[in-house]
C-alpha cells in the first residue's frame, strides 16, 4: 500500500515539473562552476602556485598582525593560514582543477543551493494539495492520514537524494568536456581543528579524493534530509507554497546573517541553519560558534528533523480540512 | 418511523449520522444533525448558503471531526474504523477538484492505486460517465462539466455502497444534468447504491430524490419523502370578484381559507369544490378561475427556511 502511495507522490512531483526545474537550475550553475575551473586551469599553466600560496599566507598574516579584525574573523583567517601552510610544507598543489575536483567541490560550493532546491520541492508537497483542493479527495480514500503523509515524506527524502546525485552526475558531465578526467586518487587533506583559538594540524588526515568526496556527500545528504523534513513541516503548517518556501528561505538566509552579525550570541548554535553546512565544516571551514563538533552538528540536525516530523504528523492527522 | 416511501426501511442503513454537532469557538455551525440513509435511495440535502451543508458533508467523510456525534458507514464507525468506512464510500466534496496537471486517466489511476483497484475499473467508470474519449487529455483542458463527470467516475471506483455528491449538477448543461440524473437513479435502483446529493437546484432534487432533508442555520428543519412534501398540502386557488364575501361563504362551510396575491386559497379536495362554487355563483360572486394548486418543493423550502434564498 505504501509503495502505491509513493508511486502516486512521485508521479505528482514529476508531472508538476518541479524536479525538471531543479535539474535545470543545477545544470546552469554547474556549467558556470565548471567553466570557471576551466579558465583557472588555463591561467594556471604557467603559474608558480607555491609563490602564490606564500603570498596569500603573507597577506593574511599581515592582516592578523594589524589586529583590526574581529575575533571570530581572525579565527577563520588563522585556520586558512594553517591550511595553506600545510600545502606549502608538503609540496602539494591544492585544488588543481580536474573533473573529479569539480565533483568534490559541488558538495561544498552548493551548500546553500541544494537545501534551497530541496526546500522548493518540499514546500508545496502538502500545501499544493490544499491550494488545488485535491486534499479533499486524497483524505477521503480508505487510507489513514499518517500513511498519506509518510508517503509524502519518503518521496521527499527520495527526491532530496536524487537532487544530490543529480548534482554530482551533472558536475561530472559538464566538466569532462573541458577539464582533465583523472585525479580521483589525488590526496585531500582534512581534519584541521580549531581549538581555543588556534588551529592544530595534529589530526590532519590524507584521503584519496574519491573517499573524501564520499564523506562530504554523505554529510551533505544528511543535511538535505533534515531540510526535507523541515520543509514538509512548513508545508503542513502554512498550507500555502509561497509562505512555506518563503519561511525556509528566510531561515536559511537569516540564519547565516545572524551567525555573521552576532557570532557572540552562542545560542545561535542551536539553530538548524548553523549546523547545516556539515560538508563545509568537514572540509575545514570553521563552524561559526565554539563547541560545534561534528557530532554536535549531526545530533542537532537529527533533533530538528525529528521534531519537525513530529509536528507535521501531529498537525496533519488531527486537523480539520476546511475549504 | 417512516423512512422511505420505497419500502427500504427494512434494510440496514448505509449511513447513520447521529447528533452531529460542530462548534468553532462559540459559533455552532452544525447543530444536532441526524439522519439515516438506506440502500437504493437517492437522498437530497437542501439548504441555503452557510446553512452548514458543506460542513455536514465534510463530517460525513472524515475531513472534519465533529465536536460531538457520530457517523457510521456500512456499520463501521468513521473515527475508529476509518479505512473500512471509506472503502464503502465514494465522494465529491464541494468542487470536483482533481489534479489539473495530469490526464483524466492518470487521475483515475492515482485514486485506483489508493484503493488497490484494477485498471479495468478505470475503463468501466469512464464509460459510465461517458468520458472515455477524453481520458488521455490533461484535466486542465476539461470544462467544469467534464471535471464533474471525472469526479463522479473517481467516486465510483471500487464500487462503493455509498455515493456522496456535492452539487453534482454544477457546470453541466441540461442534457448532461439529465444524463447524470439517470445515471444516479440507475445506480440506486439497479445496484441498490445509496446516493446522497446536495443541491441548490430544487427542481433537480424534486426530479431525482426519494427523500430530502432541509437544513437551515445548522439544524435540520424537515426530513421526509419528496412526494409527501410536495403533495400533502392541497389547495384550490380561486380568482373571484369579491374575496371578502367569498371568504365568508367558505368559512360558513368550515373551510380554511387564506389570501395570497389577490387569490383566494381554500384547503379542500377537488371533489368538494362544485357545491361551494355553486353557492358562490348563487350569491352573485363572479368566478373567473379555479385551479388545483400543488405546492412545489421550492415553496415548501422557502416556507421552512423563512423565505431565505437557496444557494
Amino acid at each position: 500500500m505504501l509503495i502505491a502511495l509513493i508511486r502516486n507522490e512521485t508521479l505528482k512531483i514529476l508531472r508538476r515539473r518541479r524536479f525538471a526545474i531543479v535539474i535545470g537550475i543545477l545544470a546552469a550553475i554547474l556549467m558556470l562552476i565548471s567553466y570557471a575551473q576551466h579558465r583557472q586551469l588555463n591561467e594556471n599553466r604557467n603559474r608558480n602556485w607555491r609563490a602564490e600560496l606564500q603570498q596569500r599566507v603573507a597577506g593574511y598574516q599581515n592582516a592578523l598582525r594589524r589586529g583590526r579584525i574581529s575575533d571570530s574573523w581572525a579565527r577563520t583567517v588563522r585556520a586558512e593560514v594553517t591550511r595553506l601552510q600545510f600545502y606549502i610544507d608538503h609540496d602539494i598543489e591544492p585544488d588543481k582543477p580536474t573533473a573529479p575536483v569539480v565533483v568534490r567541490l559541488v558538495a561544498n560550493v552548493s551548500g546553500w543551493l541544494l537545501p534551497l532546491l530541496v526546500a522548493m520541492l518540499g514546500s508545496d508537497i502538502v500545501s499544493a494539495e490544499h491550494a488545488e483542493g485535491t486534499d479533499k479527495l486524497l483524505l477521503t480514500r480508505p487510507v489513514r492520514r499518517w500513511k498519506v503523509l509518510l508517503s509524502k515524506l519518503i518521496t521527499l527524502w527520495m527526491f532530496a537524494t536524487l537532487t544530490l546525485l543529480a548534482a554530482a552526475i551533472l558536475a561530472w558531465l559538464v566538466s569532462i568536456p573541458i577539464l582533465p578526467r583523472g585525479g580521483w586518487n589525488a590526496p585531500m587533506f582534512n581534519g584541521f581543528r580549531l581549538s581555543a583559538g588556534t588551529v592544530s594540524v595534529d589530526q590532519v588526515r590524507q584521503l584519496p579524493l574519491w573517499h573524501d568526496a564520499l564523506i562530504a556527500y554523505g554529510l551533505q545528504w544528511f543535511a538535505l534530509l533534515t531540510v526535507a523534513s523541515i520543509s514538509l513541516m512548513l508545508s503542513v503548517i502554512f498550507r500555502s507554497s509561497a509562505a512555506a518556501i518563503g519561511t525556509m528561505l528566510a531561515s536559511l538566509i537569516g540564519g547565516s546573517i545572524l551567525t555573521r552579525v552576532s557570532p557572540d550570541w552562542t545560542a545561535g548554535k542551536y539553530l538548524f541553519v548553523s549546523a547545516l553546512p556539515l560538508a563545509d565544516y568537514y572540509s575545514g571551514s570553521p563552524p561559526p560558534y565554539e563547541g560545534m563538533s561534528m557530532t554536535f552538528c549531526i545530533l542537532l540536525l537529527a533533533g530538528w528533523a525529528a521534531a519537525a516530523t513530529a509536528v507535521a504528523f501531529g498537525l496533519f492527522t488531527q486537523r480539520d480540512v476546511f475549504g | 418511523m417512516r423512512h422511505s416511501i420505497t419500502g427500504y426501511s427494512t434494510l440496514a442503513p448505509t449511513l447513520i449520522a447521529s447528533h452531529l454537532t460542530k462548534t468553532i469557538g462559540k459559533r455552532v455551525i452544525v447543530d444536532d444533525v441526524s439522519f439515516e440513509l438506506f440502500p437504493g435511495e437517492v437522498f437530497g440535502f437542501l439548504g441555503p448558503n452557510g446553512a452548514g451543508k458543506t460542513t455536514t458533508i465534510r463530517m460525513l467523510v472524515g475531513l472534519i471531526e465533529p465536536t460531538s456525534g457520530q457517523v457510521t458507514i456500512c456499520g463501521h464507525d468513521l473515527v475508529k474504523d476509518f479505512e473500512a468506512a471509506m472503502r464503502c464510500t465514494g465522494c465529491i466534496v464541494e468542487n470536483p477538484d482533481l489534479y489539473r496537471f495530469m490526464t483524466g486517466r492518470e487521475n483515475l489511476e492515482h485514486f485506483a492505486r489508493m484503493l488497490g483497484v484494477r485498471d479495468k475499473e478505470i475503463e468501466r467508470v469512464a464509460e459510465l460517465v461517458s468520458l472515455a474519449h477524453r481520458l488521455d487529455q490533461r484535466v486542465g483542458t476539461y470544462s467544469l462539466g467534464m471535471r464533474q463527470r471525472l469526479g463522479i467516475a473517481q467516486a465510483l471506483l471500487g464500487n462503493p455502497k455509498l455515493l456522496i455528491l456535492d452539487e453534482p449538477a454544477n457546470g453541466l448543461d441540461p442534457a448532461g444534468i439529465r444524463e447524470i440524473r439517470e445515471l444516479l437513479r440507475n445506480l440506486a435502483e439497479e445496484r441498490a447504491m445509496t446516493v446522497f446529493v446536495s443541491s441548490h437546484l430544487l427542481a433537480e432534487i424534486e426530479l431525482m430524490c426519494d427523500r430530502v432533508a432541509i437544513i437551515h442555520r445548522g439544524r435540520i428543519l424537515h426530513t421526509g419523502a419528496v412526494r409527501d412534501l410536495i403533495s400533502n398540502q392541497r389547495e384550490l386557488e380561486l380568482r373571484v370578484s369579491d374575496i371578502a364575501r367569498a371568504t365568508a361563504i367558505a368559512n360558513e362551510r368550515s373551510i380554511v381559507t387564506r389570501v395570497a396575491n389577490d387569490r383566494l386559497l381554500l384547503a379542500m379536495e377537488e371533489e368538494d369544490a362544485p357545491p361551494l362554487l355553486r353557492a358562490l355563483i348563487e350569491d352573485g360572486i363572479d368566478v373567473f378561475h379555479v385551479q388545483r394548486k400543488v405546492q412545489t418543493l421550492e415553496e415548501r423550502f422557502l416556507e421552512a427556511t423563512g423565505g431565505e434564498t437557496v444557494g
